[in-house]
């Protein structure tokens, strides 16, 4: 167990197991890249990742040969798994963003066992994520053309007043400052790698990664500086990009869709799946790496409250949609509540409603909160419960808009499952590669956390 | 540490009295305003009423937000946030003249208006006087027993009770969620119900974030007075003010992405029962109520709250906390006036007038009368107790040379 508590009764948490020195934590952070022979349950992973992630490239292949037909999307719901998985993965892509910027600026050292993994995993959503709308063109090697204003000889640009084209912004910058944070973060880590490496491939490989890092007191200072300029500009963006997301829904007047509560509710709602995510993939990292010792219990309770939080704050969001939707007096934005609630897509409202706001009541008791085996199915149930959002949101919005001559049911098609699942393997095969290629916990900073580094200086603490 | 008990100092307790004078002086204000513009009171005292409850209601939340997260900037302060919250009785009974003066703010309480009208009819079981009495009531139950049960608690806390802190940690995460849901609804009735066709799902996030803004700013300007004297002035630590600083300029951005967020969704939805809202204050003068708005509330204190020297100096930190809590009062002036026209009617009680902008005497008058009395009965509830939660285990790590980092 390894939170103590104190006589008043509250934790005192520990983010580090005792027992561990400098030696202890960098030889068992990187022998998992160096030195282990990867496990058959490596394999196994990386096998199934690898199936999906074809599946998805079949996918794709039949929808550039075929057209976009082969999606269930058709008028009134022209919207549907396309953008329901980008908003799905962009969202998971944000508890990276949190744990790296916003707890480092705060000083939160929970954040750092599970920082480096979390970063990845937010690479690697935004990596699925944008696939989406690149894809949904149907031609997307004229996605430059139609998505980015470049000056041409026609005179063409795109609609700047769309939050699509806004999206296209902040999702690329998202992509970018995300992808240097976590380099910028590895860089001491590769040159731990490059010294400890037993053979001349690795040696080379992650010594040109480590770009020349010696260590010396110049490079931490500069790299400290950059560090904290990068999360300085990491925290907007956790709370812009998925306002923008909401932007691509609530700058219209579709009623389901135009509601001021969008942006916080979206933002909250990315957090909290983001979170889920996080432990879905920490649980059985820890367990079969035996990581136990750094990340501990403290770190799933963490994680845990801050989903009771964001699903709270997500829960409050279907109460408000439903009460204004009474409470507008306009009886387009009753009747979405109402087919929303017992409408042909009613299934899907419910039970997003049962798990949003009714399984992540569970988070406020400790039992559950130390139960690991629990909590890894709630982090699944909790990403299903998500997904289920963003379809209740687009998909029943859609299909039975002002005019009842144009109501039709949305099904989505088997090429519609592939390419989501498929994007799912290639979430998968990127993190396992990840785990198996460069080390998933942040070695020099799990350093800061043993006893050893606890040196007190009187004069420096005055300052 | 040196030995001390940490009693309030008697000179700056003694405020209380120049402050009710100011108070009796607004109540007098006031009380001419009642018997010459009755329509002008009410709407004055609406904004300043909601300007003076911001402040405990804040409080109140961000003390919960702390025995939930701990850290140093809470505990320094936990005495301010207590005393702020023990005031919520005394706002109950000043809620009495709203209550009072429904019929002039409030259209929806016209029964042959509502009669008349489609849309406030559908709306009537929610909008109508009793229901809305109703739910004021349970309002303030709910944030007076919260206050209450938390100050009770911490004094246990002093007297040596060491489940205090578990169990004011416990109601916190509740409490929160009562907050919540509670301040929500008290902006629907309150302010959103003043134009009753119009409405935003955004408006309890808008008032959560007001509130959260004006009480740490309230608090700085507690906290530098009482930084100045003993026994505080050796508590509080540059490093305390740094939190408080960063905390603030954390709200001052929530505020302006809430409401950049309603504005660019209702200004692009541009739907007739909403876009309203906007037209009107965006016209005849109030445009630059808006734009004083966007440079005050935002750019200014915004910019300078960014510098890590002006954070660190109670003294010069004290000026942005002033200027903060000046510009709640103008936003919250802006939320209310321009529903009426200058003659303080509701516009949508006579649906074609329109608002020019004003500003009447009473609209200072009556946060004066209302702050006044406020504050002094803020400062006898911070006079009635220690300055510190003394038996607060974190209390010596918030208070040690670092300031708990």
């Amino acid at each position: 167990m390894a939170d103590a508590h104190a006589s008043d009764g509250r934790v005192r948490p520990l983010v580090i197991e005792p027992g561990h020195s400098f030696e202890s934590v960098t030889g068992s952070i990187s022998e998992i890249v160096l030195t282990q022979k990867p496990t058959k349950g490596w394999f196994l992973g990386l096998t199934i990742g690898f199936a999906l992630l074809m599946g998805l490239l079949l996918a794709i292949m039949n929808l550039l040969v075929t057209g976009i037909g082969i999606w269930g999307n058709n008028v009134p719901v022209g919207w549907a798994f396309d953008i329901i998985n980008f908003v799905w993965w962009i969202g998971i892509g944000h508890a990276g963003t949190l744990i790296s910027a916003i707890l480092l600026l705060f000083r939160q050292q929970w954040r750092t066992s599970i920082n480096r993994f979390a970063e990845a995993m937010t690479l690697f959503a935004v990596a699925c994520a944008a696939l989406f709308p690149l894809l949904h063109t149907g031609r997307p090697w004229l996605s430059a053309f139609w998505l980015f204003p470049y000056p041409n000889t026609m005179g063409l640009w795109p609609q700047f007043r769309s939050p699509l084209i806004w999206d296209v912004f902040a999702v690329s910058t998202y992509a970018t400052v995300s992808a240097m944070f976590w380099f910028v973060g590895l860089i001491p880590d590769l040159a731990t790698l490059r010294d400890r490496a037993t053979s001349p491939v690795q040696r080379t490989i992650y010594g040109a990664l480590a770009m020349g890092w010696r260590g010396s007191a110049m490079h931490w200072q500069r790299y400290e500086t950059a560090y904290l300029l990068l999360a300085g500009l990491s925290t907007p963006l956790v709370l812009s990009v998925h306002t923008v997301v909401s932007f691509d829904f609530s700058v219209s007047q579709l009623p389901g869709w135009h509601a001021t509560v969008f942006p916080p509710y979206f933002v909250a709602g990315a957090i909290y799946s983001g979170f889920a995510m996080v432990l879905t993939l920490a649980i059985p990292l820890r367990k079969f790496y035996k990581l136990t010792d750094f990340i501990t219990m403290h770190h799933i309770h963490n994680m845990a409250k801050v989903m009771l939080v964001t699903g709270l704050i997500v829960s409050y969001g279907y109460m408000n949609e439903a009460f204004f939707a009474w409470y507008s007096g306009n009886n387009f934005e009753q009747f979405m509540m109402k087919n929303r609630m017992f409408g042909p897509y009613g299934w899907a409202y419910w039970l997003l409603i049962s798990i949003n706001a009714g399984v992540v009541q569970l988070f406020w008791f400790r039992k559950v909160r130390d139960n690991i085996g629990l909590l890894f199915v709630l982090s699944i149930v909790v990403n299903i419960g998500m997904w289920l959002e963003r379809f209740v949101i687009i998909v029943t919005s859609l299909h039975r808009d002002f005019l009842p001559s144009s109501w039709a049911m949305y099904y989505p098609t088997r090429w519609d499952f592939t390419m989501y699942f498929g994007t799912i393997g290639l979430f998968v095969s990127l993190l396992f590669l990840f785990i198996r290629f460069l080390p998933m916990i942040s070695i020099f900073e799990m350093r800061t956390m043993v006893p050893e580094a606890k040196v007190h200086d009187e004069k420096l603490e005055a300052l | 540490m040196t030995q001390t008990n940490y009693a309030a100092p008697a000179d700056f307790i003694a405020r209380s009295r120049p402050a009710l004078m100011a108070g009796v002086v607004g109540v007098v204000l006031c009380g001419i305003g009642f018997a010459v513009a009755r329509e002008q009171f009410y709407r004055a005292y609406l904004i300043g009423y909601l300007l003076w409850l911001g402040i405990p209601l804040g409080s109140m939340a961000l003390l919960m937000v702390h025995h939930l997260s701990g850290g140093a900037w809470g505990v320094v302060i936990r005495r301010i946030f207590e005393a702020s919250s023990r005031t919520l009785p005394l706002l109950a009974i000043l809620f009495l003249p709203i209550a009072a003066g429904m019929h002039s703010l409030y259209p929806w309480t016209n029964e042959t208006l509502v009669a008349h009208d489609h849309i406030l009819h559908a709306k009537s079981p929610y909008l109508n006087t009793p229901f809305f009495l109703v739910r004021a009531v349970i309002y303030f139950a709910c944030w007076i027993g919260l206050s209450t049960l938390l100050s009770k608690w911490s004094l246990a806390q002093d007297g040596g009770d060491v489940n205090a802190a578990r169990k004011m940690q416990r109601l916190s995460g509740a409490g929160l969620v009562i907050y919540g849901l509670t301040i929500t609804f008290a902006a629907v009735d309150w302010v959103m119900s003043l134009n009753p066709k119009w409405f935003s799902t955004i408006m309890g996030f808008l008032f959560m974030g007001g509130h959260g803004l004006i009480a740490l700013a309230f608090t700085v300007v507690i906290a530098t007075a009482l930084a100045r004297r003993a026994p505080m002035d050796h508590v509080f630590k540059p490093v305390h003010f740094h939190d408080l600083g960063k905390l603030m300029l954390a709200f001052v951005m929530l505020w302006a992405y809430f409401n950049f967020s309603q504005f660019l969704i209702i200004y692009s939805g541009n739907l007739a029962e909403e876009v309203p809202y906007y037209i009107t204050r965006l016209s005849n003068g109030w445009q630059y109520v808006a734009l004083g708005l966007l440079l005050l509330h935002f750019v200014l204190p915004f910019s300078m709250l960014l510098s890590r020297d002006l954070k660190r100096n109670a003294n010069r930190l004290i000026t942005i906390a002033v200027l903060v809590i000046v510009m709640r009062l103008v936003d919250i002036a802006f939320l209310v006036s321009p529903e009426f026209n200058s003659a303080g009617a509701n516009l949508h009680a006579g649906e074609d007038a329109v608002s020019s902008a004003f500003v009447n005497w009473l609209d200072v008058a009556a946060p004066l009368a209302i702050g006044g009395i406020w504050v002094a009965y803020f400062l006898r509830q911070l006079g009635s107790r220690p300055l510190l939660p003394l038996r607060e285990p974190d209390l010596a790590k918030a208070i040690a040379a670092t300031g708990g980092h």
